[in-house]
């Protein structure tokens, strides 16, 4: 009976082991340890989820003598009149006459001594004063004041381009290399990074990876074929890094007609007037997606706006010879952010977004031309920007270097809207619009009638009404292209 | 009485008495139940406390309404609310007025029609913290214009009735909105601009004062 007993709990003791030993499984990764004015980089084994690094190569490099006793199968490690102690499989290591308690044991395999990451803290900190810093599964260590600022990782998919944004604390230098289908941005010194990879991807970027497995800080980007340009641009003294990346590949777009009159030299990009100051036009239609916007029996506001958008598009191109990229081409949602953020990005001259309005008032007709809200925003900039806050601009002061010359732009556009459509008001206005808040070059938001009035909804439907309300804002642009206040940028 | 009698008596008394305990104690359960529920159903409801006192008195305010035509956006009209001790019930009543909305015809209601005040709150820095329901954003029509004059008839009423209000937050739904109707940023709080009024600044003594994009426009032009 005794026997039996035994039997079975061998047997369970047996099947657990066995069990248990198929969970332990090594996995290799290079972890540096960045010192004051070195580094060094070890392979260290994840097993069971347990960090092990080779000890002995850390003490090594640390100076610290030690004895490995091979027939006691201990290791002894040695700094003035202390020593610590550590016995191979065992979690016990005694330090002078104490016993500390490590929370996995001490390994030996093929002469190497495997101690738990936790170790550095719990017995090497002890023995040495030399102080240790990770994150709970961050493949780096940090040893004594070692200066690591957070760098943090954004990519933002706006429009025609991808941005891959990096922000730190502190200037660093950033140098991108390319090679076939990665662009990797080097890093000058070690930084900590907030997220290891990114959760971003889109139709040109497949990963984004922060590595230093090597010791040197770097971030790898896997890129589509899509990618035929990528630009590095530093900001805010070199706190601050974008890394746009382009295509030449335009999105579903609407037939770009070509110029309507070959001859006619105003109409070639190459030959553009000089003194033509408006090269890029970013043009947001309103709404999109979920968002309809305002609705009418006749039409919803988002494809109102998308209808002009794309007519705008082809009368600017073919009129001015002006580089014109739409903020959305489909029936998508957009945040707010992300269309100004085309515009920022691609270093537009002119942003203009277009809405129709909405009044409870059924026989209301008037449009507006909108600016950003004078001074809004100012009174919060001191108040509440602290600390690492203070190094960036905040967002909503973007529009104000070009405030001057966004109420100009408005003011062109009223005068030739109201010229050519006879009857109906168009008022400059100004307001804390959520859109042109951020945009950093001239910018105006355009509200064309009342969808509630049955009369202005049809109006606004039709496509040759939109033809010719294309052709005023061109006409408009056009002037305003041509007058000193767009030299501002 | 035989001692028999007495003893089952005693006994039936005592019996009785457990059972009209239990009795008590199981109806006692019931109701509490009951309220329970009640109070389940409406877990956030405020006690409904009065905004003002009957011995408060009268104070006139002018509350902002949306024109239906003309220079200004937002009208002014005179009303009355009483002058109750605390700033913020004087704010819940101006925003009860703008609920109402106009009494003329010539101005607009710029709240939509379901949107509830669902708690105020003032900051020692003068910021009043609005939360209205759901409905202010999902029954909001749109529009630029339209959305400026909601959020306007609101920031306007506050801050010009009571100069302890130096400006207004908005939120919706209990949480920091972007926008309302996907034009006006709602992410900073926002102060008091009677430029697009009928109405002067308090204590400005200036004879005229220009309306703010267009004085822009005139200092370029
Ligand atoms: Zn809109």
């Amino acid at each position: 009976m005794k026997l039996i007993r035994i039997a079975i709990s061998l047997a369970a003791l047996g099947a657990a082991l066995f069990f248990f030993g198929g969970l332990i499984r090594a996995a290799d990764t290079n972890i540096p340890i960045y010192f004051p004015n070195s580094k060094l980089v070890v392979k260290a084994e994840v097993l069971n989820r347990v960090t092990y690094l080779p000890i002995k190569q850390v003490i090594e490099f640390m100076g610290i003598p030690y004895t490995d006793a091979l027939a006691l199968e201990t290791l002894t490690i040695r700094s003035g009149n202390s020593r610590l102690l550590m016995t191979k499989n065992s979690a016990l290591v005694s330090y002078n006459d104490q016993i500390l308690l490590l929370p996995s044991p001490i390994l030996r395999e093929d002469g190497r001594w495997l101690a738990p990451i936790e170790f550095l803290t719990i017995g090497l900190t002890r023995l040495t004063g030399t102080e240790f810093r990770y994150r709970a599964g961050a493949p780096r260590i940090y040893a004594e004041n070692v200066d690591a600022p957070e760098l943090e990782m954004n990519a933002q998919t706006l429009g025609p381009i991808t941005r891959l944004t990096l922000r730190c604390s502190v200037p660093l230098n950033v140098e991108l290399k390319r090679d076939d289908q990665r662009a990797i941005l080097a890093i000058d010194r070690s930084v900590d990074p907030f997220r290891e990879r990114l959760d971003h991807r889109d139709r040109m970027v497949r990963s984004v990876v922060f590595d230093d497995s090597d010791g040197n800080a770097k971030i790898v980007v896997d890129t589509t074929r899509d990618v035929t340009d990528m630009r590095l641009t530093a900001a805010d003294n070199n706190r601050v890094y974008f890394l746009d990346l382009f295509t030449k590949r335009e999105p579903v777009t609407e037939a770009v007609p070509p110029p309507a009159l070959p001859a006619a030299p105003a109409a070639r990009p190459d030959v553009i007037p000089a003194e033509r100051k408006v090269r890029v036009v970013v043009i947001d239609p309103g709404h999109g997606g979920m968002d309809t916007g305002a609705k009418s029996a006749a039409i919803a506001e988002k494809d109102f706006t998308l209808a002009l958008a794309r007519k705008l598009r082809s009368a600017l191109q073919t009129r001015l010879g002006t580089t014109v990229l739409l903020t959305r081409d489909s029936d998508v949602a957009l945040d707010n952010e992300a269309r100004s953020a085309v515009a920022n990005n691609n270093q537009a001259n002119l942003f203009i977004s277009v809405h129709a309005g909405y009044s409870t008032n059924k026989t209301d007709a008037g449009s507006s031309v909108f600016v950003m809200k004078e001074n809004f925003g100012e009174g919060f900039t001191t108040a509440s920007a602290t600390g690492r806050d203070q190094l960036f601009l905040p967002w909503y002061l973007g529009y104000r270097i070009h405030q001057q010359a966004s109420v100009s732009a408005a003011n062109f556009l009223q005068e030739a809207l109201s010229k050519a459509i006879p009857g109906s008001k168009f008022a400059v206005r100004t307001a804390p619009l959520a859109v042109l808040s951020s945009a950093t070059m001239p910018s105006l938001l355009l509200e064309m009638g009342n969808l509630n009035n049955p009369m202005n909804a049809q109006t606004l439907t039709d496509a040759s009404f939109q033809s010719r309300l294309a052709a005023t804002i061109a006409d408009a642009v056009q002037r305003f292209s041509e007058s000193p206040q767009a030299a501002a940028n | 009485m035989p001692r028999h009698i007495k003893i089952g008596l005693i006994v039936f008394g005592i019996g009785g008495a457990i059972a009209m305990g239990f009795f008590v104690d199981i109806v006692g359960r019931v109701r509490s139940m009951v309220n329970e529920r009640e109070t389940e159903e409406n877990p956030f409801k405020p006690p409904a406390q009065p905004l003002y006192s009957p011995t408060d008195p009268p104070m006139a305010v002018k509350v902002f309404f949306p024109a239906e035509s003309g220079d200004s956006l937002l009208v002014a009209e005179d009303q009355t609310i009483f002058q109750s001790a605390e700033i913020a019930n004087r704010a819940r009543q101006i925003l009860q007025k703008i609920q109402e909305g106009p009494k003329l015809d010539t101005m607009l209601a710029p709240l939509p029609k379901d949107a509830k005040v669902q708690d105020l709150f003032i900051s020692e820095q003068g910021t009043a913290f609005i939360d209205f329901s759901d409905a202010m954003a999902t029954a909001h029509p749109g529009g630029v214009l339209n959305e400026l004059t909601t959020i306007y008839s609101i920031v306007d009423s506050l801050t010009y009735n009571l100069p302890e209000i130096k400006q207004v937050k908005i939120l919706i739904g209990g949480v920091e909105k972007e926008t309302l109707a996907g034009h006006c940023l709602l992410l900073l709080p926002l102060e008091m601009d009677l430029s697009i009024t009928n109405v002067m600044p308090r204590d400005e003594k200036i004879a005229q004062l220009p309306r703010s994009a267009s004085a822009v426009a005139r200092s370029i032009n």
